[in-house]
């Protein structure tokens, strides 16, 4: 667009180039910042002379981004969107039948099936459990952290950053294979344990994966694991950021860390801590690969998650893509609700504090 | 239909002039194999029709793609090679057609079909599927009709019609029947003597008691598998019974009958294996022959390789998924699944694979003709044989019933009663398998201590549903 605006002198602009007329093209030239007359002005100058005339910069700067983002997230989310009150099947995806529009049906399917109520309460109960012992666990090390030397410190962040940067799949296998009913090291090792610890022969070849409970202890624990370091190394940064005076003081008036924690640390990091449980919550609620590995692909219809039952929808035989996007979206709209919540928090304590 | 089976035959013999040429043309230098002489014979016949296409050498696709089920096997892979080697001297213009193979899990089958269908990308041009597959799949529109290919292919009379009556909706054939297999309790016969058991069980009381036997002699062992997910199986008992998983009546309409007491006392039984007979492990909730689903290895077959596992149910064909370090192979044989009173065994699921084309593949002929080679009389039944399988040909199944030793006893005898309905019903993989899974989910859940009474009328009421709406 600011390219196409090269004229040759004397000639009118091309109509595309010249929006409301104010670019600083000779006879035109009204606002006496260049002396010059346009057609000595090289195509750069020109452009950002109308890039700080117009103020788009900001916008400009948004470009690259926002159509990344339009490509890979809202534009397939408009599908989805749309597939949602169609009767998307393998037909409609290969073009031999046309899809139908069928409002707001797929909807009212999904919320009657028991098995989605089913696979909500086991997204839900495992979020409340995975995101405050992910901030807890998280908590106390970025604390350890700041307090160990740099030689350390960085031993110790290195080392959790490896459980971190460890991808999905392989987590997920490392922990099919320590609880693997055969050869497994924790049924081996839980089986060693004296009574009085929980262990004893009954857990010799328990098997961990095909109920729900211990399926997801076993999940709870690779994602406590794999999600603690993040959590560490941001509430270490945050710590870094706290004012030394205000903890001597409160060291001085005679508080514990337990009520230096709560009184000084807390309240300031109070921001840091929000966007932490925000972004736990959605990554764990929506919880897929690991779950689909764990609970042995879909072979274990009363262990799905939210995840499981999306996919399950879509992709077993006879695929049911409507179906899917509907779950999708009320998916969605939970974590929106979840995440409106954490942001309205977020502001009501940021003008009570 | 007759009719409408010749104007298609007749179309496709247009379509195929190029290939007719090509085998009269080298029919004479090849029919010293039998292979060559099943394919050239209807081809000789129609090339008067194609006589005016001149050129037809090396017009082939550049590959093919073969999708298998299950994990790579050695022996299969060289059967294959042979097949290839074959296929190019029969159809001189594929010479220098690649042909490839693909092995997918069996518990993928369907994710991948659909993905390939849908995203038109990685698209097969042959399909292996299972024969309850079939119906489904041809319904749901990824199989090429093969009607006119079959008419003049000289295979097509020798096959067993039940098998390919099972690839037909409303007089459109879909698929080849490929080989069949049925499944029997596999045992090691050393085991069986150290144990004291002197003659294979034919009751259920029997088949208990054994497993007993055998996990007290060999302790740390487990006696059975009584495995979730593996309604094939788990089939044989209902109808060892006398009961039915399904029904169908005269207008199409589909009742459940897990509710009936037959079924219900297998089904009690089969609980029972696990939670008060104590034959069967934990482990196997939840599992298919081959652990978890999706799996290729694993599970029952390889617990059992390893001296793990007692007795198991599983195919012929599973000897060649047998862990390498198995424990001792030569003692390996089988009995029929026994029915609950004996002595006559139960009825078994008549397995198997078909040969289907790919809808959307681009080399239709091609795919085909690679089929053609693969299923003729010699090379399914060399297949056959070498897999532990039944050849799709009457002849050839007549010819090897007395080959075969101890191993395949069990098997020789079980085939002999085979029953497919209602598995190859047209929705029963949206039953049976992924996010359903009927009766998987309700054996697990009553494993696990779920009331047997609404657990499984509820599951009766879902399985009726799903078979009459298919969802």
């Amino acid at each position: 667009m600011v390219t196409s605006s090269q004229s040759r002198p004397g000639s009118p602009s091309p109509a595309g180039s010249t929006p409301q007329g104010q670019e600083p093209d000779g006879s035109r030239n009204t606002t006496g910042r260049s002396v010059s007359p346009a057609s000595h002005l090289s195509i750069k100058q020109r452009a950002g002379i109308w890039i700080r005339k117009r103020g788009v910069g900001p916008y400009l700067l948004l470009l690259p981004a926002t159509a990344v983002i339009g490509a890979l997230i809202l534009w397939p989310a408009v599908q989805v969107g749309l597939f949602s009150f169609q009767n998307y099947g393998l037909m409609q995806i290969s073009g031999v039948q046309p899809a139908q529009w069928i409002g707001f049906s797929n909807y009212s399917q999904i919320l009657h099936d028991p098995e989605f109520w089913q696979s909500l309460k086991t997204s839900v109960y495992f979020a409340l459990v995975v995101v405050p012992l992910t901030l807890i666990v998280g908590t106390l090390v970025g604390l350890l952290l700041v307090r160990l030397g740099p030689k350390m410190r960085t031993f110790v962040s290195v080392s959790a950053l490896l459980a971190w940067a460890t991808p999905a799949v392989s987590a997920s296998v490392i922990f099919v294979w320590l609880v693997d009913p055969d050869g497994g090291v924790v049924d081996w090792a839980l089986a060693r344990l004296p009574s009085w610890l929980g262990g004893g022969a009954h857990w010799a070849g328990f098997s961990w994966t095909n109920a729900t409970l211990p399926a997801y202890t076993v999940l709870t624990v690779m994602l406590v694991w794999t999600g603690f370091p993040f959590i560490a190394v941001t509430v270490l940064a945050g710590l870094r950021t706290l004012p030394s005076e205000l903890l001597e003081a409160a060291r001085v008036d005679g508080a514990g860390p337990w009520r230096t924690f709560w009184k000084v640390t807390f309240p300031i990091l109070r921001p840091v801590f929000l966007v932490l449980a925000l972004l736990s919550t959605i990554w764990d609620f929506g919880m897929f690969t690991q779950a689909y590995i764990v609970t042995g692909d879909l072979g274990n219809r009363d262990e799905y998650n939210l995840g499981l039952y999306e996919y399950s929808q879509a992709f077993t035989q006879p695929p049911h893509y409507g179906l899917a996007s509907a779950a999708a979206f009320v998916l969605t709209i939970i974590l929106l609700i979840v995440t409106v919540g954490y942001v309205r928090a977020a502001i009501k304590q940021g003008s009570l504090a | 239909m007759g009719l409408r089976k010749r104007s298609a035959a007749l179309g496709a013999v247009a379509g195929a002039a190029a290939a007719a040429l090509a085998i009269a043309g080298c029919s004479s230098s090849t029919s010293s194999t039998p292979a060559a002489t099943g394919s050239s014979t209807p081809a000789g016949s129609s090339s008067s029709s194609a006589a005016t296409s001149p050129s037809a050498a090396a017009s082939g696709p550049a590959t093919l793609t073969v999708w298998r089920m299950g994990g790579s096997v050695p022996s299969q892979v060289t059967w294959m090679n042979n097949v290839v080697t074959q296929f190019h001297t029969q159809f001189p213009q594929y010479a220098n057609t690649q042909v490839k193979v693909v092995w997918v899990p069996w518990g993928d089958r369907t994710t991948d079909w659909n993905n390939a269908l849908s995203s038109g990308k990685n698209i097969p041009d042959i399909t292996e599927l299972g024969n309850t597959d079939t119906p489904t799949e041809a319904a749901s529109g990824i199989l090429a009709p093969l009607n006119s290919q079959l008419s003049s292919w000289s295979g097509t009379s020798g096959l067993v019609k039940g098998m390919l009556a099972n690839d037909t909706q409303d007089g459109t054939t879909y698929a080849v029947p490929w080989f069949g297999g049925v499944r029997a309790v596999w045992y090691r016969t050393d085991q069986f003597k150290k144990a004291g058991i002197t003659s294979t069980p034919t009751t259920w009381a029997e088949l208990q008691a054994d497993a007993v036997k055998l996990q007290n002699a060999y302790p740390g062992t487990t006696g059975f598998d009584a495995i979730t997910n593996d309604t094939n199986a788990f089939a044989s008992f209902i109808w060892g019974a006398g009961g039915q998983i399904a029904t169908q009546d005269s207008s199409g309409k589909w009742t459940g009958n897990l509710t009936d007491p037959k079924t219900e006392a297998a089904i009690k039984y089969y609980v029972g294996l696990y939670t008060t007979a104590k034959v069967s492990a934990s482990k196997y909730i939840g599992e298919t022959e081959l652990g978890v689903a999706g799996a290729t290895s694993g599970g029952p077959n390889e617990d059992f390789g390893l001296g793990k596992l007692d007795m198991y149910i599983d195919g012929s064909w599973a000897k060649a998924t047998l862990p390498k370090n198995s424990v001792d192979t030569a003692n390996i044989a089988s009995f029929p699944i026994p029915s609950e009173n004996g002595p006559n065994p139960a009825p078994v699921f008549a397995g198997g694979s078909d040969l289907a084309v790919f809808k959307t593949s681009p080399n239709q002929q091609a795919a085909w003709d690679l089929i053609s080679v693969m299923d003729n009389p010699a090379n399914s039944t060399s297949f056959a044989a070498l897999s532990g399988f039944f050849s799709p040909y009457s002849a050839q199944i007549a010819a090897s019933e007395n080959t075969g030793g101890a191993f395949n006893a069990g098997f020789a005898k079980a085939a002999l009663n085979g029953q497919t309905a209602p598995l190859n019903a047209k929705n029963w993989p949206t039953a049976d398998n992924g996010k359903l899974n009927i009766i998987p989910t309700m054996l697990k859940s009553l494993m696990q201590g779920a009331p047997f009474d609404s657990t499984v009328a509820a599951a009766n009421t879902q399985l009726a549903n799903v078979l009459n709406t298919g969802s």
